[in-house]
């Protein structure tokens, strides 16, 4: 069916890059010029009256060139270049293919020195990555490892991290959106101890080797299997550099009786990863206090403080996606735990304290940002069933509002210094990067191949 | 392996995946909007609520004969419906007619 594309201006890159990754280069578009945002109204009725329409009845009614034939690529074991450390290095970024960070030259001896620690053959395929609609393999998994410098008994992690990523809860296709969210893979089980993760002071600091080449891998495979590449897929206005991985103080944990994070999401299993998209984050330092009364007001008042236009994914889009993240420090989580908060009370405390008046709720999400379409009121969303009814109990525009929908919205992590008062929460992208766990799968001989790899 | 020079050499793999999907040719374009039926779809972001009505009054004045279905007849195409409305969506615009659509908003 002849279809027009309505795309501003800052857009057309990634519309082309786009539309060749979904296998329809000739897909036609339609210019809006500038971004609509910032136009007045008559500002944009003359845009689109003198240069949109015209352009749609193009896309719809002028012939289009054949798509061509498409460029053969290598097969996965092909020999792509040779050449000494530095002329791989210039070859990988010359082909979009690197960080700009030195890479760990891809070899199949090297590769097949990570297959080793998967009992699935290379060639199993993981899942079809968006926007470019690649497949997603043991095989190029292993070869993004190499390249990030991993070792390769990490790679159940990897492939655990790729399975995470290409399933569509998550939506790795919004991977490019303008916000520049950036993914934070959290990490549970024995594994933290056994592969040698930090989880204490720094875990969100590079400088250790499993927590640091990890996060740097998933970002190298979203750049070459899924296709995330700046100016063109990737439209994040700032972006972020990739996170280390946080690895949860899971002997903290066990000490107050809380779950994991992994637990909370529904992964019983001993290792998992879960990720999740995060706008920003912030620290809350020095946290005062011996009881729930005198330390949760501050830190609720830091999680609301760190989310603004995000509130759209609570009532708009996505509605009832948004999923902030509260990164406690262990004596925060057991001074809480010791007080007799278990992870759902905290929860659901924390739920009734990060509350705003409901006409700055309408303002992020309406007069600011015009990201709900219509500017509904919360009464109207409420009414309608988008939103829980806690959002209307009253008419009064200063009623305290939640930030999220339920009380298990909240997540709550623990790592980082034991003996520091500080938390950390983090902004979430809600749909566009939701919060998804994948158990890991060790391979059968694991315990063995571990022990030999540690007396080598 | 170390070169003819001493150099130590790296026969390297690409570390890409493969296509799943070919290139193909987008579909026929309509002779004229005259008489045509037109979809739209928007993703509920970036004043496509203002942007729509232009577009129809603009065209319906080229083209006198020309109908609209409205994005609200779909639903949003991005977000929590999402893979609803698109797995629905060819039923939908053979149920309503539909022979071209206009889809935005992409800002």
């Amino acid at each position: 069916m002849p279809t027009a594309s309505l795309v501003c201006e800052g857009f057309r890159g990634q519309a082309a890059t786009t539309a060749a990754g979904l296998g329809l280069p000739g897909l036609p578009t339609a210019l809006v010029p500038g971004h609509v945002d910032v136009q007045t109204v008559d500002e944009l009725r003359q845009n689109v009256a003198a240069v949109t329409v015209d352009a749609v009845i193009k896309n719809l009614t002028e012939t289009i060139a054949r798509a061509g034939h498409a460029v053969a690529e290598p097969a996965p074991a092909d020999i792509v270049f040779e050449g000494d450390f530095d002329e791989v290095n210039r070859f990988f970024y010359e082909n979009d293919w690197s960080d700009g960070l030195p890479i760990v030259p891809p070899t199949p001896e090297r590769v097949a020195s990570f297959l080793r620690w998967s009992d699935r053959p290379g060639e199993t395929e993981l899942g079809v990555l968006l926007p470019d609609q690649r497949r997603a393999t043991v095989w190029n998994v292993a070869v993004n490892g190499v390249m990030a410098g991993c070792r390769p008994e990490y790679m159940p992690i990897l492939i655990a991290l790729v399975e995470a990523m290409a399933d569509p809860r998550y939506g790795v296709e919004h991977s490019g959106n303008t916000p520049g969210a950036e993914t934070l893979i959290i990490l549970n089980g024995p594994l933290i101890k056994e592969l040698g993760f930090n989880f204490e002071q720094g875990a969100l600091r590079d400088g250790v080797h499993a927590n640091t080449t990890i996060g740097r891998f998933w970002r190298l495979y979203l750049r070459n299997v899924a296709g995330f590449l700046h100016h063109r897929t990737d439209k994040g206005t700032f972006g972020n550099t990739w996170r280390v991985v946080l690895a949860e103080n899971e002997d903290a944990l066990r000490r107050i009786g809380w779950s994991t994070i992994a637990q909370d999401e529904g992964v019983s299993d001993a290792n998992a990863v879960t990720i999740s998209r995060f706008t920003g984050g912030g620290v809350i330092a020095s946290v005062f206090g011996n009881t729930p009364d005198s330390m949760l007001p501050y830190l609720a008042d830091s999680i609301v403080r760190k989310v603004g236009w995000e509130l759209m994914f609570t009532v708009g889009m996505g509605a009832g996606s948004q999923r902030p993240l509260l990164l406690l420090s262990p004596i925060l989580a057991e001074t809480l735990a010791k007080a007799g908060l278990d992870k759902a009370a905290l929860k659901q405390r924390l739920f009734e304290l990060c509350r705003i008046p409901a006409w700055q709720f309408e303002r992020y999400v309406g007069a600011w940002t015009n990201l709900v379409p219509g500017r509904p009121t919360l009464h109207a969303l409420a009414k309608d069933g988008v939103i829980p009814p806690v959002f209307a109990e009253s008419d009064d525009p200063e009623r305290l509002v939640p930030i999220v929908c339920r009380a298990e919205d909240l997540m709550v992590a623990v790592s980082g210094d034991p003996l520091r008062t500080n938390a950390y929460a983090f902004a979430h992208n809600g749909i566009l990067g939701f919060p998804t766990t994948k158990p890991i799968r060790l391979p059968a001989e694991w315990s063995r191949m571990l022990r030999e790899a540690r007396s080598q | 392996m170390i070169g003819p020079d001493g150099r130590e050499v790296y026969r390297v793999v690409w570390p890409r995946g493969g296509k799943t999907v070919q290139a193909a040719d987008v579909a026929p374009r309509l002779s004229s909007l005259e008489g045509k039926v037109i979809g739209q779809l928007w993703d509920d972001l970036f004043r496509g609520d203002e942007i729509f009505p232009i577009l129809e009054e603009e065209l319906q004045r080229r083209f006198p004969t020309v109908r609209f279905v409205r994005y609200d007849t779909f639903g949003s195409t991005h977000g929590r419906d999402e893979q609803r409305v698109l797995a629905e969506l060819p039923g939908r615009l053979r149920q309503y007619e539909v022979d071209a659509v206009i889809s935005g908003m992409a800002c």
